[in-house]
């Protein structure tokens, strides 16, 4: 019996040892590691990151977000028109093919518009609500008239959300194709989907750029613990992995096989002030507390020196970002003084936490440093976060730090939540001003950029002086690749350009 | 026959078994604060979207109605639909299994595998040194928590020796099993050492035993006594220790699933918790409580064909 274990034992062995050799990935084939797994393949059906990473590698959209992220670029329109009055827009569909080799035509433009505004199960509606009609007047010719003119229309048109679908694919079974896509306008098609496991993706030969697609596929793996997605890629079983925390930067820059890609991103955080709390209604309490709070010394420890300290609500490198916004100076001994004047001087605090979020926790314990120096109690109460999410929406909370990334590139959608006095209270934060309120209605029809440009740094100004938050840090994206990989690139949008990827 | 009657008779009693537990996982998923909504929508959820999305999976009816419809689908064979993924939770839970499965089946049989031997040394040595190294090695074993050992494993295997995969599942049956070799030593480095202890403590029982001196006198050479006759009896303990462990071992690969990646039951139940996908937690934790039932129940019956002294 002894032996006849031990060969059993050489013999699991000797098969590991043999195996280990077919680890290795095709050639050609980027293979990335990522927390989540995808969800779903009907984009409508999604607001998650990790679905919208995959919406873009294979589906096309009339109009696309260029590399640097503030600049719209033809997709599949080749060209577009608006009329004077702000409200038709006439588009040219490219002539471009399906993966399954049927024309890309201006029906199903149509078609995928009017599906995102009016399906049951989509997750969009609202947003394109503003569409009162979309048909194609030829086969090549979209034409989309609005129910008001819409200065950011053109930008929503370009988030993977409403990428042009074949109409035909989707109407020969919604959840088939949410599935599998049998058809798809993009880069690659969607060869395989593992569940809880990868995204198999193939290059598409039908892509109307196909020439600029040197990848022959593409393996989106998920691996939810951050130490084993490093090991993945330190090992070399992985190419590519997102989600570099940033304690880990320092010790994955001195590996000489990997190069730390560190890209622009728009995630901003802030800490958000419940301006229905007692002493916080008053301005300059929430100066003080602004005051009271040292930036730099957030960015240094929490993300490692990688962020910047936040002067606006719109990220750095965004358009209409005001770059030469007030900045409050650190100074705890004038924030007691001034709350001392406006008789809060015993301030206390109730700061929500998200739990378990390593990096929200450090700012929680600094903050509440930071703040007793101006003679501020704070009271952490750490939560579940699908649970400080119902808190911030009850007003349950005196402060809580949150953060936002954009998806388009117009600043009006994160205005519209943050300063809209829209009906999510600003953003939980339920800040009032009658100017601002005018002004972020009215940017959102003005459609001259120059004048647009002053009404956004003027509603920069006005949110700082009122302090309808604490802007604290804007943050890259940090991803890791193996040293053969090049042009992995993140635009500030979140979108992978893996069009442009080489694996050598 | 009558000693196997219990067959029969044991799975009625699952019935409430099972009810009570679809009651208790029903409430309790949806006592923890939080919205699916609003979670699925993430930070631009708008309240007319909420609402949307909230009668579209019927949460905004009162929950003994939606516990009624809960059974109702469920005396149809089906468990509702996931909000996160939009599929019938069963399709999702099929896709999943088979690595869970896999994962428990190689853990338990790794750890017999180690338990054996490491219990038979110390048993045949109890009180000598060799005893007290299978005690302070098992005493390691229980320390180290699984995901730290398991990151270990990886650092050794597949980062600096390079042997084996740091993560994830294969499509084919080797690559599988290369990839469940590191997630099953790490269960079963834990799992073995209470194992160990329990098989260790039967064999010395069975050691002084009177079929093991009966045995002795007969001439029989101690390898022989021990093999036929200590080992054999010492198992039945150990198939009850083992059935008694599965909620602990099917809590275990939730985390080691998590540390190698391997897209099993584990991990949806923890995205599932995270996201509020009610239907997919009542779902998986459905299925984990069947398999417990059902694993005891096996084992009774495994007990009572060992030993033919055992009645139930």
């Amino acid at each position: 019996m002894n032996r006849k274990w031990k060969s059993i034992g050489f013999a699991a062995f000797a098969a590991a040892l043999s195996l280990s050799a077919s680890f290795a990935e095709a050639a050609g084939v980027l293979t990335i590691g990522r927390r989540e797994d995808s969800t779903t393949f009907d984009p409508i059906k999604s607001a998650q990151n990790v679905d919208n990473w995959v919406f873009s590698n294979v589906f096309d959209v009339l109009i696309r977000v260029d590399k640097s992220g503030t600049k719209l670029e033809p997709g599949l329109a080749e060209s577009w028109t608006v009329s004077d009055d702000g409200l038709t827009y006439t588009f040219k569909i490219r002539d471009a093919k399906f993966s399954d080799g049927s024309p890309i035509t201006a029906e199903d433009a149509a078609f995928s518009l009017l599906r995102i505004r009016d399906n049951e199960g989509s997750l969009w509606s609202d947003s394109y609500k503003i569409v009162e009609t979309a048909e194609a007047t030829d086969p090549k010719t979209l034409t989309v008239k609005l129910k008001t003119p819409s200065a950011p229309f053109l930008s929503t048109l370009a988030l993977p959300n409403v990428s042009v679908l074949s109409k035909k694919a989707v109407e020969a079974g919604e959840d088939a194709f949410a599935e599998l896509p049998t058809a798809s306008s993009g880069a690659f098609t969607v060869k395989e989907w593992r569940r809880g496991d990868r995204v198999i993706l193939e290059k598409n030969p039908n892509f109307w750029q196909a020439d600029r697609v040197k990848l022959d596929g593409v393996e989106w793996i998920s691996v939810p613990d951050d130490n084993t997605r490093m090991l993945n890629v330190q090992a070399g079983q992985l190419d590519t992995a997102i989600f570099v925390p940033f304690s880990r930067v320092e010790e994955l820059k001195k590996d000489a096989n990997l190069s730390v890609l560190i890209d622009t991103s728009t995630r901003e955080d802030h800490l958000l002030i419940n301006h229905e709390h007692g002493a916080l209604a008053k301005k300059e309490v929430r100066q003080a507390v602004d005051m009271a709070i040292d930036k730099k010394a957030i960015v240094d420890t929490v993300t490692f020196g990688l962020g910047t300290v936040a002067n606006s609500y719109i990220p750095k490198g965004s358009l209409y970002h005001y770059d030469a916004n007030y900045q409050y100076p650190y100074d705890p001994a004038k924030a007691k003084a001034m709350l001392a004047e406006a008789g809060a001087s015993d301030l206390s605090l109730n700061y929500v936490v998200n739990a378990g979020n390593e990096v929200d926790e450090q700012i929680a314990v600094l903050l509440q440093q930071q703040l007793s120096k101006a003679g501020i109690t704070v009271n952490l109460q750490k939560v579940d976060p699908s649970q400080s999410w119902d808190m911030l929406i009850a007003g349950d909370y005196d402060i809580s730090v949150m953060y936002w990334t954009n998806d388009i590139l117009d600043p009006d959608q994160k205005t519209t939540f943050v300063l809209g006095h829209d009906t999510n209270m600003n953003y939980m934060t339920r800040y009032k001003s009658d100017k601002v309120k005018d002004l972020v209605a009215a940017a959102r029809l003005e459609l001259d950029p120059k004048k647009r440009e002053a009404m956004y740094a003027e509603i920069q100004k006005t949110a700082k002086d009122d302090v309808h938050w604490v802007d604290l840090y804007y943050s890259p994206y940090i991803n890791v690749a193996r040293k053969n990989v090049e042009n992995f690139y993140q635009n500030p949008l979140g979108r992978f350009f893996l069009e442009d990827t080489v694996k050598n | 026959m009558h000693r196997y009657r219990f067959v029969l008779l044991r799975p009625l009693q699952f019935l409430p078994v099972i009810f009570g537990i679809s009651i208790i996982t029903f409430i309790l998923v949806r006592l923890i604060p939080g919205d699916p909504a609003r979670v699925l929508l993430g930070t631009r959820a708008t309240p007319t979207a909420i609402a949307n999305i909230r009668a579209q999976f019927g949460l905004d009816e009162p929950i003994w109605l939606q516990y009624f419809y809960f059974l109702r689908n469920l005396g149809n064979g089906e468990m509702g639909k996931s909000i996160l993924y939009k599929i019938d939770v069963l399709n999702l839970i099929a896709t999943r299994i088979e690595p869970t499965l896999a994962l428990v089946i190689c853990s338990v049989l790794l750890s017999i595998a180690i338990a054996v031997p490491m219990a038979s040394i110390a048993a045949r040595n109890a009180g000598r040194a060799p005893d007290h190294a299978v005690r302070i090695i098992s005493t390691f074993g229980i320390g180290f928590p699984p995901f730290w050992l398991g990151l270990m494993l990886i650092i050794l295997f597949s980062v600096k020796l390079d042997l084996l995969p740091v993560s994830g599942y294969g499509s084919t049956l080797g690559d599988k099993l290369a990839h469940l070799i590191l997630p099953s030593l790490t269960i079963a480095l834990s799992l073995s050492t209470v194992l160990t202890r329990s098989l260790r403590a039967a064999m010395i029982e069975g050691l002084k035993s009177d079929v093991a001196t009966a045995a002795r006198a007969r001439g029989m050479p101690e390898r022989i006594v021990f093999w036929r006759h200590v080992l054999p009896n010492s198992l039945v303990p150990t198939i009850n220790l083992l059935a008694v462990n599965t909620g602990w071992l099917i809590g275990g690969t939730v985390v080691i699933e998590s540390v190698f990646a391997l897209p099993g039951m584990g991990q949806l139940l923890v995205r599932a918790i995270f996201s509020r996908d009610y239907m997919v937690v009542q779902g998986v934790a459905m299925v984990f409580a069947c398999a417990t039932v059902l694993v005891n129940f096996l084992a009774d019956i495994a007990t009572v064909a060992a030993d033919p002294r055992v009645k139930l």
